[in-house]
């Protein structure tokens, strides 16, 4: 996935067509980002989520697959795929949990940062989980996000419906379409492999 | 709670039934005296399905009361899945009701000299055994339903299916839920089996006339049960997480871990995860009018569960759980949720362990029985050959082991005969050390993520040392089997876990009930004495340490992506019952 897009789509939706979005947000989307720097900064500086909301909120993490004790002290690359959850239940759930007691239960696949990175513009891939799907999807996807031709296609017509009746407005390379055209003529300009930066605006 | 009741179904001239008092169980519950008993009561040598086993049913030690998350009902005997001590327990309505008619435990002994098949109706005034050859080989729930014409709305029902009655080793025992499905099930170890093997198809309890038990110190007993639901309710997990998306909430993040056994645990990550994650499963019950919160039984604060219906807004089954989902979808490499859900309400049906089954048949997949990913093949096996009781069924329906051997399949993810659940132990190898270590075979609730650290079970542990996995386990075992011996739900471990304040209030509920002065050193000292039993028993059933330890292939093939195995020496698994 370049960092860069072939085209740009805005959308502009009603609030609750967040869910919609939720496969999309388990599976990750790739944001541009620089990277080279730490997760907490990633978070924060750049993603603009409060650091307390990270401290409490975000409890499990994953970075490329490996379980993150310290957000301060691991590093995400370019390519990166960083995944973030709430508390989990469960004994797995637990030990999976940052910093907590029975890390060491998951020592082998606990995450360990071995050489310094370099600072560079980069795209990472976020996957979001759970509560945080809702209570952070909305900030991420208003961002902007990178998305192929293909995935779009999937993503507007698996929740055609749901869109249309959603759509407050679009916009292609700034140049206004109707809702309409969301399921329809919109599709017969993307090929699959086209990269999209994706927009979205949140109307209540 | 006074009182066991204890039944002889090989008396001869039939069944006889005798109330003992309660004695040395009085102030105990769940785990502890299913245990207690069998490990007094039940020669460990014996065949699992013969006269001399007992089937124990015993409430937890707050059930019947108002406490919160109360209600779930254990039941012990020596499995035939294991070949050793089994607790299995459940939720549903049936602990309320029983210990609200003041048993302590139910005992099932003997076994009956002719095929009659037998149903026990409890209420406050007598107990009946009564023949009822026109139950046999039905499933739960037309089971259920025909009790219902009989019994009415009113009541709780324990059942088998027929699987129960076909002594499968998966077999399970069925709980009535409040809208009095039969959708809760003890369903680890065979229980079902030994409950076939008296010939009891359904005992019916009936609290008409009874009251709530009723604490020694109702003041402080008020303000103990406040505390601890405000604990429960303000924390992540049992607040927020388990309510919104239930047990499946953890498929994503084992997925993502590498630690979601694939395809019968050839791999650790399943590309299909996000389509039957917690996440997904939650909007799909939502969306066709079911719920994605739901108590098994009244009394549940946290709502773990769901109501799961189908494309046309019908009910399917109860929310299907995380090992559920896992056993039937991942590891038989199935990505669809309605699948998923059928083969739940055929295993709670049928009356089988859904760990167990699923398992089970991701093993035949290995074998070439079917394919992985096969839905329609998933179903049939399940359906037409375990349901119908077929000599292939009868196969799969003895569980993971045996279907492995039937099919020469050298991959077979069990110990001590049972099953492992969804959690590979060579991504989490604590969890590892549980399952090969465990006196009830691979058991993911064996070790729970209990208040180690406010326990202090066996001192401080330092979790970086090599040996940290197995003290930590241990800790976890112990604490786990006090969790399990009061009969609470075991979801309260994580506000206990965490808040301190919410474990004090749990040891003031269970002291102000019996009006005694509870510590953590109470609670640590019985979580020992249990194990302790379990595992002497094991041990004279034959049981040695070359049973605690997981399947070869953990050490020998490195899983995917991390490329890891079961690094944990079996000297350290040793040592895990070295205890003061
Ligand atoms: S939390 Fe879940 S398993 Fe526990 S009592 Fe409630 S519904 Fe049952």
């Amino acid at each position: 996935m370049p960092t860069t897009a072939d085209l740009s789509l805005q959308l502009t939706l009603k609030s609750r067509q967040i869910s919609e979005f939720f496969p999309l947000l388990q599976r990750g989307i790739w944001l541009p980002a620089t990277t080279g720097c730490s997760v907490i900064k990633l978070l924060s500086n750049q993603l603009g989520i409060a650091e307390d909301y990270v401290a409490d909120r975000i409890t499990t993490l994953f970075l490329d697959g490996k379980a993150i004790d310290d957000a301060a002290a691991s590093f995400v690359k370019d390519g990166s795929t960083l995944a973030l959850s709430s508390a989990m239940p469960g004994l797995v759930g637990s030990t999976m949990r940052r910093g907590g007691h029975l890390a060491a239960m998951r020592g082998e696949i606990t995450y360990h940062q071995t050489k310094v990175l370099t600072v560079g513009a980069g795209k990472v891939k976020i996957k979001l989980f759970n509560m945080l799907m809702k209570e952070v999807g909305p900030l991420l996807l208003e961002r902007g996000f990178i998305i192929s031709g293909a995935e779009l296609v999937t993503l507007l017509t698996e929740g055609e419906a749901s869109f249309q009746d959603g759509c407050v407005s679009v916009s292609v390379n700034d140049r206004p379409y109707s809702c309409d055209e969301l399921g329809g003529k919109l599709l017969t300009i993307l090929s699959p492999q086209q990269t999209i930066l994706l927009k979205i605006i949140w109307k209540d | 709670m006074d009182k066991i009741l204890r039944i002889n179904m090989g008396a001869s001239g039939g069944p006889s039934q005798a109330v003992e008092k309660a004695g040395e169980y009085t102030a105990l519950g769940g785990r502890a005296t299913t245990s207690m008993i069998v490990a007094k009561e039940v020669p460990p040598d014996c065949h699992p399905l013969g006269a001399e086993n007992k089937l124990v049913i015993a409430p937890g030690m707050l059930s019947g009361t108002a406490a919160a998350m109360s209600g779930r009902i254990s039941v012990g005997c020596k499995s035939p899945l294991t070949g050793g001590i089994k607790e299995s327990n459940a939720g549903g309505q049936a602990a309320q009701v029983m210990a609200r008619l003041g048993y302590a435990a139910i005992i099932l002994e003997g076994k009956p000299a002719t095929d009659d098949l037998y149903k026990i109706h409890i209420d406050k005034d007598k107990v009946t055994i009564s023949v009822d050859n026109s139950l046999k080989l039905m499933d739960n729930y037309p089971l259920v339903e025909k009790l219902r014409e009989e019994y009415g709305d009113k009541v709780a029902y324990m059942t088998i299916g027929s699987a129960g009655e076909r002594k499968m080793a998966a077999a399970s025992i069925a709980c009535s839920d409040p809208e009095l499905r039969p959708s809760r099930h003890c369903g680890r170890g065979g229980v079902g089996a030994v409950m076939g093997a008296k010939q009891v198809k359904a005992i019916i309890f009936d609290d008409n006339g009874c009251k709530n038990r009723q604490p020694k110190d109702p003041e402080k007993y008020k303000a103990a049960n406040r505390a601890y639901v405000e604990g429960i309710r303000k924390h992540a997990v049992s607040g927020e997480g388990l309510p919104a998306y239930g047990t499946n909430i953890l498929t994503n993040v084992l997925n993502e871990a590498g630690g979601y056994p694939t395809n019968n645990f050839k791999t650790g990550f399943f590309e299909g995860g996000t389509k039957i994650s917690g996440e997904a499963q939650a909007e799909l019950e939502i969306k066709r009018g079911g719920l994605a919160t739901h108590g098994c039984h009244r009394g549940c604060v946290i709502q773990c569960s769901g109501i799961y219906n189908d494309k046309d807004g019908k009910f399917l089954t109860k929310q299907p759980e995380y090992e559920t989902v896992w056993s039937h979808g991942g590891h038989c490499g199935i990505d669809d949720l309605d699948t998923i859900a059928m083969l739940d309400f055929l295993d709670d049906n049928i009356g089988v362990d859904t760990i167990e089954m699923g398992v089970a048949v991701g093993v035949a997949m290995d074998g070439g029985v079917i394919e992985f990913g096969d839905c329609e093949g998933a179903i049939r096996l399940v359906r037409d050959e375990v349901g119908k009781g077929t000599p292939l069924g009868r196969i799969l329906g003895g569980g993971a082991e045996l279907t492995g051997k039937a099919f020469a399949v050298e991959r077979v993810p069990v110990v001590k005969g049972q099953a492992l659940p969804a959690y590979d132990p060579r991504t989490v190898q604590g969890i590892g050390v549980t399952y090969a270590t465990s006196t009830m075979g691979a058991d993911h609730t064996a070790g729970y993520a209990v208040a180690t650290n406010i326990l202090k079970v066996g001192g401080d542990v330092d979790p970086l040392k090599p040996e940290g996995q197995v003290d930590l386990s241990r800790n976890l075992q112990i604490a786990t089997t006090a969790i399990d011996a009061t009969g609470m739900c075991l979801f309260i471990a994580f506000p206990i876990l965490d808040q301190p304040e919410t474990f004090d209030a749990l040891l003031d509920l269970l002291g102000s009930f019996y009006g005694i002065e509870m510590t953590g050193d109470d609670v640590v000292a019985l979580g020992k004495k249990v194990l302790t039993l379990e595992r002497e028993f094991n041990k004279k059933a034959g049981f040695g340490a070359e049973d605690d330890r997981l399947p070869r292939f953990f050490k020998t093939e490195p899983l995917a992506p991390h490329n890891l195995t079961f690094a944990v020496k079996d000297e350290e698994l040793d040592e895990l019952y070295n205890w003061s």
